[in-house]
């Protein structure tokens, strides 16, 4: 029973060993080291990789798709990293699809009627935490199931987004600045992308080498056991909740941004591909503790390299879902022979 | 009822007044006139056979699935998440056959059928690869889906055909549609506790160690239940097909949050062995008359959205509250 263990396989050396004497052999340690979430994952990108390189050729590699590749993920990053504390602390927000489509539709209807972009985007976080709180309110005061109730959340909010776009199901706002920031790219990446990589590598930091990393990672693993190390299990995963509605807030107005507008579908369906990502990555929804934000970061470009691959080669893009939906299985199959929680 | 749960809960030794199984169903009932009587009160035509049909209507569907839904969680399977593609996938092979000109009978039965299969698959997926049965069906859901938009991008139920007249009769001032969903809760409701099968589930979702212990096999339980669930779907489709004529993959989307609120607000723990499908009648009912009352009210079809969600939080949170204190 070592699945409580606050520091899963990420790093090799806190495996139990028990024939110490012995000398690891380089050809053992990278099988270790294979055999994490983080490794699967990681060979799976490798996979991608050849297949897209072998299959489209160079241009697969080419400045180009690369920058499509960063436009695309880059958001979608940002709104991952940032739910992933959520589900490391134990608690699922699958709210922030429809909070992407609320927050970008506030936002629009704020600078239309004349408010400043910096202001918009105050009130419009204000609203994204507000929202993050009653999820928290439910889940953590109440004891709610949470994917039953963030999925309320997510409802209510995709009713708040279409109520606020209106009946023509598109508003525009163009924020120059905005669209500025969001298009910038340096060399073939672009800006925000870069900005999603340096989130990943600090809540990388805060999850694995800080204090509050590990009380989160413990909340997450067993809330009772953390309770008893002194350590506030729910105060935590109320403020995780509340930074999920954030980064997801915070992602509908970069959304806005980018488009020049909101439309009553925007961020329809993106909380399950996000989810699906992380749970690829290595995360799970529904055990918190484990999971890595490299590994979420791999699990997203997994799933946007095959994107890739299909959108290149002309496939029917449906095909996406029937892969992620069987990676997923794969994945958390896989977690399941490594020793993660078995259903009986 | 909260408070109910808690006084009566450890003196519920006697097993015939079990007032917490009560008080749900009371409170659901109460509510229930409180909103037709404020509806009727604000606007008068509220109480009048076209209200009454619109609610039967939406009942049917979401009442079907929702029977599904509770055996499920009262089993300790939580959630299944593949509503959509189980209500979607027979649908559309119902609409094929009919639309190739295969008797009525015979599309009815092939979608009950597949139903059955698609449930099959999920719990074969669940039994032997012993994973969450939530994120089975969030990836076989995906798939389903992904497949039948590969597949096939929209269906139509031919208007001649035998499924589409009697979806559109009624039968003692009630859509036909209406009455398999009531015969359903009613049948489940009735024999879950009454039979080996139904005692077995209930006794896997309240406590699967002492169950296993007992000598139920919890594998050929769990296999069960999803089959039954997507039977549900099957049956869901019949009346789905039988009441909208067009129809593409992602119509069915649209049932999953409502499904899971009517098991939750009629007090089926999502935490398992708890719960009546037979209340499922009620919650079904009130649930399905909030988007006409909220019409009467003048407010648009998005409002229902963010009311069906907001009571989906609110019942989600009694259900946690009650839980937390029975422990």
């Amino acid at each position: 029973m070592t699945t409580n263990a606050p520091v899963r396989p990420t790093s090799p050396e806190v495996l139990p060993d028990f024939d110490i004497d012995r000398k690891k052999s380089g050809g053992r340690r990278v099988l270790e080291a294979v055999n994490t979430p983080t490794g699967t994952i990681g060979i799976a990108l490798v996979i991608v990789v050849v297949v897209g390189l072998v299959w489209e050729g160079g241009g697969f590699t080419s400045s180009d798709n690369l920058a499509n590749v960063g436009t695309f993920l880059a958001i979608p990053l940002i709104i991952a990293t940032l739910s992933s504390i959520a589900l490391l602390a134990g608690v699922v927000d699958l709210s922030v699809g429809s909070m992407v489509g609320f927050a970008a539709a506030l936002f629009v209807q704020f600078v239309n009627k004349g408010y400043s972009p910096w202001i918009a985007a105050a009130i419009t976080l204000l609203c994204a935490v507000i929202a993050g709180s009653i999820n928290g309110l439910a889940i953590v005061g109440f004891g709610a199931e949470p994917v039953a109730a963030t999925l309320g959340m997510l409802t209510a909010l995709r009713g708040l987004c279409q109520v606020i776009v209106g009946p023509t199901g598109l508003s525009t706002a163009l924020v120059l600045g905005l669209l500025e920031f969001t298009s910038k790219a340096y060399g073939p990446l672009p800006l925000l992308f870069l900005l999603g990589l340096a989130l990943v590598a600090v809540v990388s930091i805060l999850v694995g080498y800080t204090r509050v990393g590990r009380h989160i990672r413990a909340s997450g693993g067993d809330a009772r056991a953390a309770g008893r190390a002194g350590i506030g299990a729910s105060r935590i995963r109320f403020f995780a909740l509340i930074l999920s509605a954030f980064g997801a807030g915070l992602g509908g107005i970069l959304y806005a941004g980018q488009l020049g507008g909101a439309s009553n579908v925007l961020g329809t369906g993106l909380e399950f591909q996000v989810y699906a990502a992380l749970m690829i990555g290595g995360y799970s929804i529904l055990r918190g503790g484990i999971g890595a934000p490299i590994g979420g970061l791999f699990g997203l470009l997994v799933v946007a390299g095959v994107q890739n691959i299909f959108d290149v080669k002309a496939i029917n893009p449906y095909y996406l879902n029937v892969v992620i939906g069987l990676l997923l299985l794969l994945t958390v199959y896989g977690d399941r022979l490594r020793g993660g929680d078995r259903y009986e | 009822m909260t408070a109910q749960l808690t006084e009566a809960g450890p003196r519920a030794g006697g097993p015939r007044v079990r007032w917490f199984e009560a008080g749900t169903p009371i409170a659901l009932a109460g509510t229930w006139l409180v909103l037709i009587v404020a509806s009727a009160l604000h606007r008068n035509d509220f109480l009048s056979h076209g209200t009454l049909l619109s609610i039967a209507f939406t009942m049917a569907v979401t009442g079907v699935l929702a029977v599904g839904q509770s055996v499920v969680a009262i089993s300790g399977g939580i959630l299944d998440l593949s509503v959509p593609a189980a209500l979607i996938i027979p649908a559309f092979a119902i609409a094929d056959l009919l639309d190739d000109g295969f008797s009525s009978g015979f599309a009815v039965t092939i979608g009950v059928l597949a139903g059955a299969g698609w449930g099959l698959i999920n719990g074969l997926i669940i039994v032997a690869g012993k994973i969450n049965p939530i994120i089975v069906t969030l990836g076989s859901n995906f798939v389903g889906v992904g497949v039948l938009y590969v597949l096939q991008k929209q269906a139509a139920v031919p208007t001649a055909s035998g499924l589409r007249t009697w979806g559109q009769d009624y039968l003692f001032g009630l859509p036909n549609i209406w009455w398999p969903m009531l015969i359903l809760i009613v049948v489940v409701g009735v024999l879950l506790p009454r039979t080996r099968i139904g005692r077995r589930t209930v006794a896997v979702g309240g406590n699967p160690v002492a169950a296993k212990a007992r000598g139920i096999s919890l594998r050929k339980t769990r296999l069960a239940v999803f089959t039954f669930s997507g039977t549900c779907g099957g049956i869901a489709a019949v009346l789905f097909s039988a009441s909208t004529p067009q129809f593409v993959p992602t119509d069915s989307s649209t049932f999953l949050l409502p499904v899971i609120a009517a098991v939750i607000v009629a007090g089926i723990s999502l935490s398992g062995g708890r719960g009546s499908v037979l209340t499922l009648l009620l919650s079904v009912g009130l649930l399905s008359t909030v988007p006409t009352a909220l019409v009467f009210f003048g407010l648009n079809s998005n409002w229902q959205i963010v009311f069906q969600g907001l009571i989906l939080i609110i019942a989600v949170s009694i259900d946690g509250r009650s839980q937390k204190k029975a422990k």
